[in-house]
């Protein structure tokens, strides 16, 4: 028996270890590698601060640092302007069209926002079409929208379908009674929203603003195509890292350096705040939709579909350009066809699709084994290892993309592990990167499912490793598919590190878009763009039909 | 100063579902009145009705001579305590039963005042500044209590608000609900599934099934003279046995009714007149009014098994109709009967109650279902 109980126990130990490994491999040793190259003077090979001063030395530099809390803080604000009152009107108000207009809050939040950046640049860019009709009735020159400006635009209507999810979730779980007391005690309307509502949600409204957060200040595409002389930190990563002339590796490793610290600080803040105001609530009875009368009713219904319709539009415009016959993608000539499909799809152009599909598919089939060992292990066989495992494996959610990338080719473009450029990299990335999803809906799972019914399979014969994997896993299937689903969506949707780790041979979708809008062929773009959506749209079908429900968590 | 409910032929629907069809009712000022009954027969409607809730589809509902039926729930001036206690987690003990009164502009200083006084009458002054998580459910019950009635509403409203505690709890809350109520003297209407609290804490019981009301009267009423079979199995445990009544050979106003299969029969002086001679009936015996007989008086029945309850002994038995009863028995010194043994069951004929046969109404006199 003993004897028996210690096998099982090394059997859980080793697997804790492997996947510490596999961590400390492609996650803690490529970031030690920016944290040593950012403090290594270039010159004396010597501990220096020398990347740092430069840094904050020219307003160059530290401005673009300034440039990005600005526009993050002021997309995360307008964000939750927007996403709130929607979710809340949602929730309580009779919404005509409910259904699509969730469906589409959610595919314009599962594109990725570059293709949003691009799009509006067609729509209010300089050869714009809403740009040119203004010019044309107002006679004035209004010269698009670039530029701090351009990039809140898109970053709002991209971000605020996020807090949008979250919100409607927290207020699905918040019981009516609670209104009801308000009403009976005189509190409604507004001042119930403000008193009641809103401190009950804030734990949510603050984790998902720091989401929001997180994902824009670490967005390198959209200012990078619509920012124009607006210069953002990732911006200058990606700009250091690549450029053409005399690329500087250790500046690069310091700026990395400077925005984890920022975006750690941020994360730590806003644990600190909603740890102290969490508030455990399920709903015997959630809010009922009621219909509201006359101008109300109107007024609702005018924001809620004028901001969905903005923030579908890049995704229309998108799919609309797609068939529009041109003169080798650059200029739109006017009538429909599929030129720009046969175009993607002739002389190994394609390879970006089926590379997209590959390695999304190998990334999913590792995220989907280790998360659901990882969940197991953190929430079955607590220690002082795995605890450490649980905060490691979330770590992606504060290392942006380029950073990632950047430390991926630091780490690996060396021998033992030359991985540059291949497409090992690029899955292996993608599985880091987007585990968090998976992990965290499986932890969830888990935490439904009784220990004892893994009690039962083992007294009925199985071995612990038998019940876990004949009982438990089964169980938590439901819970690791939908949250793979989203690890699946989020990681074809991926430009930031894929455009530093790609190679030749190792093109994704986004990053063909990316090149493809670079080079001014909208028509290509368009198309893979197209392609991108439907495949995002026909996963988020699939995680309806797995999940059973009509909410997305994520 | 406390208001009366007058419910005046309310509807409500749901769609094309009509839940409730034509009630009425009238609540007296002052009065503890629950309204009883399974789950789904529309007490929690008419609760909701009343407070503003639910809309009302026909019909009216009065306080005193004001039609309510258009005003929202925050102007109607009542105070409602929910099942799961609807406690602001946000909100200290405090902060929470001061939330009314903060919401009708009451200055600071009276606001303290009031909120101390109800504490202290609620008896969790104690806890003041304690956040709810950091409450059991009693605590939060009271703290719902007092939330409700610091704004001296007009009429109390209270959904099922003992559901959520253990059976200990329940009886101490209750006992606590019922002083509260006496003392400050509101008009209360009490929502519960729960029939020996309603006994226990009412001054009048409305029984609803199906959402019509089946007998409405003082606890002792109800039990004791229930309007129809479906309140007699309800409120309490019924054994429901055939019988029919002979009313020839009988002094004038006393009827004899006779058990089905048994010579067994009792004379009966409470019967209503329209009782026909032979006609068949069902008559309800509540399981401590039997007699347990073995001089050969009475039906004929078989002991199956039995359950001692300390003080009191459960026997369920077998009837000669091969119908099951279940008789309740005083323990006191007597041997337990064991299994198998024959006997007989007697019963009072002042303690039994007679139902139509087919429509399961009373045939006792002066027995109101309203």
């Amino acid at each position: 028996m003993t004897a028996s109980r210690n096998r099982h126990f090394t059997i859980w130990t080793t697997l804790t270890l492997l996947i510490m490994a596999v961590f400390v491999v492609f996650l803690l040793y490529p970031l030690v590698l920016v944290l040593y190259k950012s403090v290594v003077s270039p010159t004396s090979g010597g501990f220096s601060l020398e990347y740092f001063r430069k840094f904050f030395g020219q307003k160059y530099y530290w401005g673009t640092l300034l440039n990005s809390f600005q526009v993050t803080i002021c997309a995360t604000l307008l964000s939750v302007l927007l996403g709130l009152p929607i979710a809340y009107f949602t929730r309580s108000t009779k919404i005509f069209g409910r259904g699509p207009l969730e469906i589409a809050i959610i595919i314009s939040y599962l594109s990725p926002p570059f293709i949003g950046a691009y799009a509006w640049i067609q729509l209010l860019g300089r050869q714009g079409v809403i740009t040119k009709i203004i010019n044309a009735v107002f006679h004035v020159k209004f010269n698009g929208i670039y530029g701090f400006a351009g990039i809140l635009l898109v970053f709002t209507l991209q971000s605020f379908p996020l807090i949008y999810i979250y919100i409607s979730g927290a207020l699905k779980n918040l019981d009516n009674s609670l209104n009801e007391a308000a009403e009976s005690l005189g509190c409604t309307g507004i001042k119930r929203v403000v008193k009641i509502i809103m401190p009950l949600i804030m734990p949510t409204i603050l984790a998902s603003a720091l989401l929001v957060f997180m994902r824009v200040f670490a967005d390198f595409g959209t200012p990078m195509l619509i920012g124009e002389g607006y210069k953002t930190i990732p911006v200058l990563i990606y700009n250091q890292f690549i450029s053409e002339v005399g690329s500087d590796d250790g500046f690069a490793a310091a700026l990395s350096v400077i925005v984890i610290v920022v975006t750690t600080l941020i994360f730590l803040f806003q644990k600190l705040i909603s740890s102290r105001n969490a508030y455990s609530m399920s709903a015997l009875k959630p809010m009922q939709p009621q219909p509201a009368k006359g101008l109300k009713n109107i007024l609702i219904h005018l924001f809620v579909y004028l901001v969905v319709i903005l923030a579908i539009l890049p995704q229309v415009v998108v799919i609309y350009t797609s068939f529009l016959k041109n003169n080798g993608g650059q200029v739109f000539t006017g009538g429909y066809s599929l030129q720009s499909y046969e175009a993607i799809f002739k002389e190994g152009q394609s390879s970006a699709i089926w590379n997209t599909y590959l390695f999304g598919l190998g990334a999913i089939v590792i995220i989907i084994v280790l998360g659901i060992f990882i969940s197991y292990l953190t929430v079955r066989k607590k220690n002082v290892i795995t605890n450490i495992l649980d905060t490691v494996t979330m770590f992606p959610y504060i290392i942006p993309g380029s950073v990632l990338g950047i430390s991926f080719l630091f780490a690996f473009s060396n021998p033992p592990f030359l991985l540059g450029g291949t497409a090992i990299i690029m899955i292996i990335s993608f599985a880091i990167r987007r585990m968090p999803y998976t992990i965290r809906s499986s932890t969830a799972i888990l935490g439904q499912i009784s220990p004892s019914v893994e009690e039962a399979a083992v007294s009925l014969g199985c071995t612990e490793m038998q019940a876990f994997l004949k009982v438990t896993v089964p169980m938590m299937l439901p819970g690791v598919l939908s949250g793979a689903i989203m690890s699946w969506i989020t990681a074809i949707s991926e430009l930031s590190s894929s455009i530093i780790l790609y190679g030749n041979n190792t093109q994704t979708l986004t990053v063909a878009i990316y090149t493809a809008v670079v080079r001014g062929n909208f028509g290509n773009a368009a198309a893979y763009s197209t392609i991108l959506t439907v495949t995002s749209i026909l996963s988020l079908i699939l995680f309806f039909k797995l999940s059973g429900s009509k909410e997305v968590s994520v | 100063m406390s208001v009366s409910i007058n419910i005046d032929n309310v509807v409500k629907k749901y769609g094309n579902d009509t839940i409730i069809n034509g009630l009425s009712l009238k609540i007296q000022p002052g009065e503890f009145f629950t309204l009883l009954g399974p789950s789904g027969c529309g007490k929690t409607t008419l609760l909701r009705m009343i407070i503003g809730f639910n809309s009302i589809e026909g019909g009216e509902i009065k306080i005193d001579d004001k039609v309510v039926n258009n005003i929202p729930a925050n102007k109607r001036n009542m105070g409602m305590v929910f099942q799961n206690y609807a406690i602001f987690p946000h909100m200290s003990v405090a902060d929470n039963v001061a939330f009314g009164l903060r919401n009708r502009k009451v200055a600071g200083e009276a606001i303290k005042k009031e909120v101390d006084e109800i504490l202290k009458t609620v008896k969790i002054d104690h806890l003041k500044d304690r956040m709810p998580a950091r409450l059991s459910g009693g605590q939060q019950q009271r703290v719902a209590l007092a939330r409700a009635i610091v704004i001296h509403p007009e009429v109390l409203l209270m959904d099922e608000p003992l559901s959520n505690l253990d059976a200990k709890l329940r009886v101490e809350m209750r006992n606590a609900i019922k002083s509260i109520q006496n003392k400050i003297g509101i008009t209360t209407v009490y929502v519960t599934h729960d029939q020996e609290e309603a006994l226990a804490i009412s001054d009048r019981i409305a029984v609803m099934n199906g959402g019509v009301i089946q007998q409405i009267g003082k606890p002792k009423e109800i039990y004791q003279r229930p309007a129809n079979i479906f309140v007699s199995t309800f409120i309490g445990l019924s054994n429901i046995l055939d019988a029919s009544v002979k009313t020839k050979d009988c002094a004038v106003g006393s009827k004899k009714v006779v058990f089905q299969n048994e010579g067994y029969g009792v004379r009966m002086d409470n019967l209503s007149d329209s009782v026909q001679d032979g006609q068949k009936v069902k008559v309800s015996v509540r399981p401590e009014e039997f007699e347990i007989n073995t001089n050969g008086e009475g039906i004929a029945a078989t002991v199956e098994s039995s359950v001692f309850l300390g003080l009191s002994t459960h026997y369920f038995m077998e009837l000669s109709d091969g119908k099951k009863a279940e008789v309740i028995q005083y323990s006191g010194d007597a041997e337990i009967l064991p299994n198998g043994t024959k006997v007989s069951l007697a019963v009072k004929p002042s303690r039994i109650n007679v139902f139509e046969y087919e429509g399961e109404r009373t045939l006792i006199e002066g027995v109101k279902r309203s």
